[in-house]
C-alpha cells in the first residue's frame, strides 16, 4: 500500500505540472508571447508525462525486483530542476504581462 | 573536544551526517555559511554517490514516506507558482506595477520551497540511514510567514490603491 501511495503521489505531482503548465501557456498568449506560449506548454507536457510514466515505471519495479534501490535521488532531482525551470518561465512571464 | 578522536557519528567513508568531509589541516578557520553552500552546491553528484554508499538502507516504508513528502512539498511549490501566475493576470489595480509586489514573491517563495523540500529529502533520507534522529523541519514556518506576508502586504496594497486612486 506504501508502494501504491507514492505512485499515486508521482501522479498528482504530474497533473500538478501538467495544471502550472496550462496556466503559464495561457498567461504567455495573453501577453502576446505565442513561442514561448507554446514552447512552455509543449515542454512542461513532456515534463508532465515523464513524471507520470516514472511514478508507474518505479511502482512496477519496486513490486518486482528486490535489488532495485528505493530512494530515487536522480528523479526528484530532475523533479527540482524541473520546478525551478517553471518558476522562472512564471517569473518572466508575470513580468511581461 | 581532541581532533584526533574519531567522530563516533561518521560512517565508513568518514562522514558524518551532512556535516560533509572532515576539514583539513590547510583550513585554519571555520568556513562561513556562504562558502559551505558553494561548496554544496559543487559536490551535488558526489554527493548522491555517497547517499547510495552512506549507512545502511533503510525499511523502504520509510523512504516511500520521505519521497511522498517531498513530492507533497514540490507540488506546494507549484501551487505557489501557479497562484502568483494568477495574480499577475487576474488582480487589478489602478497602478498596474502593484500586482508584481504580490505576484513575484509567490513564485519565488515557491521556487525556493522546491530547492528547500529536495535539502530536506536528502537530509531524511540520510539521516534514515545513519539511524540518526530526522532533522526539524524549517519549512512549514517559512511557508506559513510567507504567505501570511504576502497577503498582508495586498491588503494594504489594496487599501492604498483604493485611497490613492
Amino acid at each position: 500500500m506504501a508502494r501504491e501511495r507514492t505512485a499515486l503521489a508521482w501522479r498528482r505531482s504530474a497533473l500538478n505540472m501538467a495544471a502550472s503548465g496550462t496556466l503559464i501557456a495561457r498567461a504567455a498568449f495573453t501577453a502576446d508571447l505565442v513561442v514561448l506560449g507554446i514552447a512552455s506548454a509543449l515542454s512542461m507536457g513532456a515534463m508532465a508525462l515523464l513524471t507520470w510514466n516514472h511514478g508507474r515505471t518505479i511502482y512496477r519495479r519496486r513490486s518486482s525486483t528486490s535489488g532495485f534501490p528505493h530512494h530515487q535521488p536522480g528523479a526528484l532531482g530532475l523533479l527540482t530542476g524541473a520546478t525551478l525551470l517553471i518558476a522562472a518561465v512564471a517569473l518572466a512571464v508575470t513580468i511581461a504581462v | 573536544m581532541s581532533d584526533s578522536r574519531p567522530d563516533p557519528k561518521a560512517d565508513q567513508h568518514g562522514f558524518a551526517g551532512t556535516a560533509g568531509p572532515p576539514a583539513t589541516a590547510d583550513q585554519e578557520e571555520e568556513p562561513t555559511d556562504g562558502h559551505r553552500l558553494r561548496r554544496w552546491l559543487a559536490s551535488s553528484a558526489r554527493r548522491e554517490r555517497r547517499l547510495q554508499q552512506t549507512g545502511r538502507e533503510p525499511d523502504p516504508r520509510f523512504t516511500f514516506a520521505n519521497e511522498r513528502t517531498f513530492l507533497a512539498w514540490n507540488r506546494t511549490a507549484l501551487a505557489l507558482i501557479a497562484a502568483g501566475l494568477a495574480v499577475a493576470q487576474f488582480l487589478h489595480f489602478n497602478l498596474h506595477e502593484l500586482r508584481l509586489v504580490i505576484a513575484v514573491p509567490l513564485i519565488v517563495l515557491g521556487a525556493a520551497l522546491a530547492v528547500a523540500s529536495y535539502l530536506h529529502w536528502e537530509d531524511g533520507e540520510r539521516a534514515m540511514r545513519l539511524r540518526q534522529p530526522l532533522r526539524y523541519s524549517w519549512m512549514p514556518r517559512v511557508l506559513a510567514g510567507g504567505i501570511a506576508l504576502i497577503a498582508l502586504v495586498g491588503g494594504i496594497l489594496a487599501v492604498i490603491d483604493r485611497l490613492v486612486h
